[in-house]
């Protein structure tokens, strides 16, 4: 009975306390998409050197209210 | 409203990992693309950019199975009433509808909704971005959501951006759009609705205003009066926008484009175009829409030859709503007054057809009130 009751408080404190959400964000903050889209830098380069090679995708014409 | 800088629209805030629903789904499994690979460049191959359009089963379905099942008839996913209106406007030339078909996919089927451009980033119509971080939105924000589409119109009404006039007395209740506009109805319930006036779950006054035709209700005997008679907005509404002539084409760079002409703040009153069990009323007011004979001139000469079948003059519902207004000041503030009418005189000769049932005979205006109620 004294084991059982050990074990019960041992599982519960393993359930309760420990955090297990941190397991699941080393996960995620692993991946190289977080890495760089959490960097405000390494976004900023990014972007420019796709400005330099992707063409306007609007039209100057357009003009009124849509 | 003003566009994000580029990485700004796709900045992650490191919060998400603490978004007890979504934060156990890695980036990969919605949008695709190698998580391992340190080269953005490769690693992007194959990436979705919203991977909830236009279908949302594999992203969203498994837990949100419900809305899953419904929206892709939302009007906002299927833009279904604007298909129907051109269907009936144009041409039954095969050849010719086809071309009004490609012209269509290229201008019009670019404005619609999913669940990632209302819950996670701006419409792609308005150049996208994340609202807040990749942060799931419960309730979309409404002046990065809603009226980043909605902004001409409903916008300017609400937020009274027009010089002279008020803004909604709802906006003064601090209001948002999902207030009326609930989730529910965003989201479709699966029916195939020809008009987003039909929609069942759509926002009534009546729903809130529960007690105007009560015994003791104030202004009891105006509201019974004119019950079935003319729309609310007839009473509440204050001049609000109108739009003309709408016009597509491609420039040098085979860039899509429009031009639309004069927008003007008008009020009128006209015959209710779409009188059902649900808008019963005789009189509404009525806005002016970009529609136009040539919109698609540039791809097919011809393209809406029936035109004139639909009124250009469109039951409105503005938004921009007071208890008091000029033409509810008394009685004689509307009867017999022929500037709040829309007569033919106020239409263009090229719509005057396609107006004609919505169009106020000077005869038929609400004649002027010799008594009036306290």
């Amino acid at each position: 009975m004294k084991y059982f009751k050990v074990i019960g408080m041992a599982a519960a404190f393993c359930l309760v306390l420990i955090p297990w959400n941190t397991f699941l964000c080393q996960a995620y903050e692993d991946t190289q998409c977080f890495q760089c889209h959490t960097s405000a830098k390494k976004l900023i380069e990014a972007t420019r050197e796709i400005a330099k090679t992707r063409p306007t995708v609007k039209s100057a014409e357009t003009s009124g209210e849509g | 409203m003003e566009p994000l800088a580029p990485h700004e629209k796709i900045f992650v805030d490191i919060d998400i990992v603490d978004d007890e629903n979504h934060g156990e789904i890695a980036c990969h499994e919605c949008h695709g693309g190698n998580p391992d690979d340190p080269n953005w460049k490769t690693a992007h191959k194959g990436v979705v950019k919203d991977p909830t359009y236009p279908d949302a089963t594999a992203a969203c379905g498994d837990c949100h199975d419900e809305i899953n099942e419904n929206y892709q008839k939302s009007l906002h996913v299927s833009l279904r009433p604007y298909k129907l209106i051109m269907d009936k406007r144009a041409s039954t030339n095969t050849v010719i509808r086809n071309k009004l078909g490609c012209a269509m996919n290229t201008h019009c089927s670019e404005c619609h909704a999913s669940c990632g451009q209302c819950h996670i980033s701006r419409p792609n119509s308005v150049e996208g971005g994340f609202l807040d971080g990749h942060l799931f939105q419960k309730k979309p924000p409404m002046q990065e959501v809603c009226t980043a589409c909605h902004g001409s119109r409903i916008q300017k009404e609400y937020l009274g951006e027009h010089e002279g006039l008020l803004p909604s007395i709802h906006k003064k209740k601090y209001m948002k759009c999902d207030k009326c506009h609930t989730g529910e109805e965003m989201h479709g319930n699966g029916k195939d609705y020809a008009h987003r006036y039909d929609v069942e779950n759509g926002p009534k006054c009546v729903d809130c205003h529960k007690e105007i035709y009560k015994r003791e209700a104030k202004n009891v005997i105006t509201h019974r009066i004119h019950k079935e008679k003319a729309s609310c907005h007839v009473c509440h509404s204050q001049p609000y926008n109108n739009c003309s002539a709408c016009h597509v084409g491609k420039d040098e760079k085979g860039l899509a484009f429009f031009k639309t002409k004069s927008s003007w703040f008008d009020f009128k009153i006209g015959f209710n175009p779409l009188k059902s069990e649900k808008r019963p009323e005789k009189f509404v007011t009525l806005r002016h829409v970009p529609a136009d004979k040539k919109t698609f001139d540039f791809y097919v000469k011809d393209a809406l030859s029936n035109f004139d079948t639909l009124p250009t003059w469109k039951l409105a519902t503005p938004h921009n709503i007071r208890l008091k207004t000029t033409q509810n000041a008394s009685c004689n503030a509307c009867h017999g007054n022929e500037s709040l009418f829309l007569l033919e005189k106020d239409v263009e000769d090229n719509e005057k057809g396609a107006n004609k049932n919505v169009l106020v005979p000077v005869n038929l205006i609400p004649k002027k009130q010799k008594w009036q109620p306290k």
